[in-house]
């Protein structure tokens, strides 16, 4: 009896590990393969009920890269839902994982997820046509910021959520509450040390010259200067967002050990990012006279592995408990029964396995553009090599939505 | 005692189990339940009478009947949902509307969308209706007055508790020479604590 339960133990644990690796699989394949195709491959997978918010992250942001907008609506709600249910404790699942392994807790999504949903969200709305739905989003944004808000790290502060809630507000003519995203985007990316993109300056200078011309934009025009006084005109307004490549896949590091008194095999194994080796790509939007490229407001590469290093202090404090506890279990075992504590050594060596889950097909980077023209066409390059053309109405305000992966561009316009 | 464990055993499987299936109870809709604070049924309801209750009980009713010699039409227009919530404002506008009719102080016209369907059944009837039956074109009810307004909300957040303050504007404006006769405000302000600890 005791060898069996042992076999279906290593058997369930292999299982919860097999379905993290599918994961990972598809998030590789989607470099090469169409969204669509690997949402398809991805909604095949049934996943344990404590990675549904894992599961719904991933597929909701496949449904709005594969252009279906009230599905991708519905699966992010419901990630944002499930997240926020498990933000509290669950002292059944600490208790799994204190014993275990900690891919027994239910995963709860980290502080970027917890933000990037509202943005991948508001893009759905915003796609859907219903572009109130989208500021409902950036509003939510702005709370779980606060919520996440600490002095000591930029822990769950995206500059991308505040430049796309500076957009949502241009676009509904909110011009005070731009203003007010736009230089939050500004205060964030000069915390986290990074260039200030052109088309957020020219922000900054538009919204602050309509809002308060002898004031606040006097003091922007000498910080950036070199640009154009932002006479309202009639040309076509388009703000792009670039998303570049598939953020990296966690590994596992792990060691296996002889104890102290050689008695047992003690394994370690713990969640690490591999180094970022990402060569970072840029859209390129022409019309007939001018050529602008995308360029960086958000590095999801770097959140991740912040959110991983925030946690890390309590994942080594969970596994050094872990493999005291289990080896206490396996020296009761084997006082009772030498083969018995063989294999409780075995069962407890091989459960040890790393928590590799994240909303891993986010993407890599994040990029934005601004651009005004007269012309009613725009050409848009991107690392999918074939050229696309996007129809402009005259005196039209426009975001697209541009991928480096298979997609085509996503277009709403006002 | 073999008998004894198994019979508790079964007493503890059925305890589990129906603990785990779906139970359904029928609740008065009049009857206040507020499960997460967000804004709900009985939020849109209580707005929608009590600004109702406030329009209906001001001067420019009365000074309208007098100059008018009758009711006021009034129609409901955009209520904007600028909150932080996804506020599906059609019901609220519907308590609006039910509240402004059963009211019998005003006259109610329908919405564009409801106008439309109704022009084309109109349409409809030029053809295929028989004269004595058939209603003719251009003998609507102007509205004299148009119901306009919005929902807001500010959050202040500390960890797992949440102060939401929701605030409700609307204005009543004249069709004819787009003078507001009336505004009204609604706050309604919870006080929700989340819990730290789940199953």
């Amino acid at each position: 009896m005791k060898k069996i339960i042992t076999v279906f133990l290593i058997v369930l644990l292999s299982a919860c590990a097999g379905q993290q690796r599918e994961t990972n699989k598809l998030a590789n394949q989607l470099q090469l393969q169409n969204p669509l195709h690997v949402l398809e491959q991805l909604q095949l997978t049934e996943p344990p009920e404590r990675d549904y918010a894992q599961f719904h992250l991933n597929v909701g942001l496949l449904q709005l890269l594969s252009g279906d907008f009230p599905g991708s609506i519905e699966t992010l709600t419901q990630a944002k839902k499930e997240m926020a249910v498990l933000t509290a404790t669950s002292i059944s699942e600490n208790a799994a994982a204190g014993t275990v392994n900690e891919t027994l807790r239910s995963y709860s999504g980290y502080p970027t997820d917890r933000v990037m949903v509202h943005n991948i969200l508001a893009l759905s709305y915003l796609f859907n046509d219903d572009i109130d739905g989208a500021r409902v989003e950036m509003l939510q944004a702005d709370i779980s910021m606060r919520k996440l808000a600490s002095k000591k790290s930029l822990e769950g502060q995206l500059a991308s959520s505040h430049l796309l809630a500076g957009i949502i507000y241009e676009l509904l003519d909110e011009q005070s509450n731009a203003l007010i995203s736009y230089k939050h985007a500004e205060e964030l990316l000069t915390q986290r040390k990074l260039a200030i993109p052109k088309s957020l300056k020219k922000s900054l200078l538009r919204m602050s010259y309509a809002v308060d011309k002898n004031g606040q934009y006097s003091r922007y025009k000498k910080r950036y200067s070199g640009f154009p006084t932002p006479i309202k005109n009639n040309n076509n307004q388009v703000f792009s967002l670039y998303f570049d490549g598939v953020v990296s896949n966690k590994k596992q590091n792990s060691i296996m050990v002889p104890s102290g008194n050689g008695e047992q095999l003690i394994r370690i194994a713990m969640p690490a990012y591999p180094n970022m080796n990402y060569r970072i790509t840029h859209a390129k939007l022409s019309d007939a006279t001018q050529q602008f490229k995308t360029e960086l407001i958000e590095n999801v590469e770097v959140l991740v592995r912040e959110d991983l290093s925030a946690e890390y202090p309590s994942i080594l404090l969970l596994t050094t408990a872990r493999a005291i506890a289990k080896y206490e279990l396996v020296a009761q075992a084997d006082k009772k029964d030498s083969l018995f504590g063989t294999l409780a050594n075995l069962v407890t060596a091989l459960t040890e396995i790393a928590d590799l889950r994240s909303w891993n097909m986010l993407p890599s980077n994040i990029q934005v553009s601004y651009l005004e023209t007269k012309d009613t066409e725009l050409k848009i390059d991107s690392i999918n090599a074939v050229q696309q053309k996007v129809a402009l109405k005259v005196g039209s305000k426009n975001l697209l939505l541009i991928s480096s992966l298979d997609t085509p561009v996503f277009h709403y316009a006002q | 005692m073999n008998i004894k464990k198994n019979m508790l055993f079964i007493a503890f499987a059925t305890l589990f189990l129906s603990a785990c299936s779906t139970s359904v109870e029928r609740l008065d809709s009049q009857k206040e339940v507020d499960l997460s604070g967000a804004w709900n049924d009985t939020d849109s309801q209580l707005v929608a009478r009590e600004m109702v209750e406030d329009s209906l009980s001001r001067a420019w009713i009365g000074k309208f009947v007098k100059a008018e010699g009758k009711d006021p039409a009034v129609i409901v227009g955009k209520i904007r949902n600028l909150s932080h919530e996804h506020i599906n404002t059609n019901t609220f506008i519907a308590d609006m509307e039910r509240e402004l009719i059963n009211s019998g102080e005003v006259q109610f016209v329908a919405a564009s969308g409801a106008r439309d369907e109704i022009r084309e059944e109109r349409g409809d009837q030029d053809l295929n209706a028989t004269e004595e039956t058939r209603k003719e074109m251009g003998q609507e009810y102007g509205a004299d007055y148009m119901m306009q307004g919005q929902i807001n909300t500010i959050i202040d957040v500390d960890g797992t508790t949440q102060v939401r303050f929701y605030q409700v504007n609307l204005e009543l404006i004249s069709i004819k020479d787009n003078r507001k006769v009336w505004v009204g405000q609604k706050k309604i302000k919870k006080l929700i604590k989340n819990s730290k600890l789940r199953e």
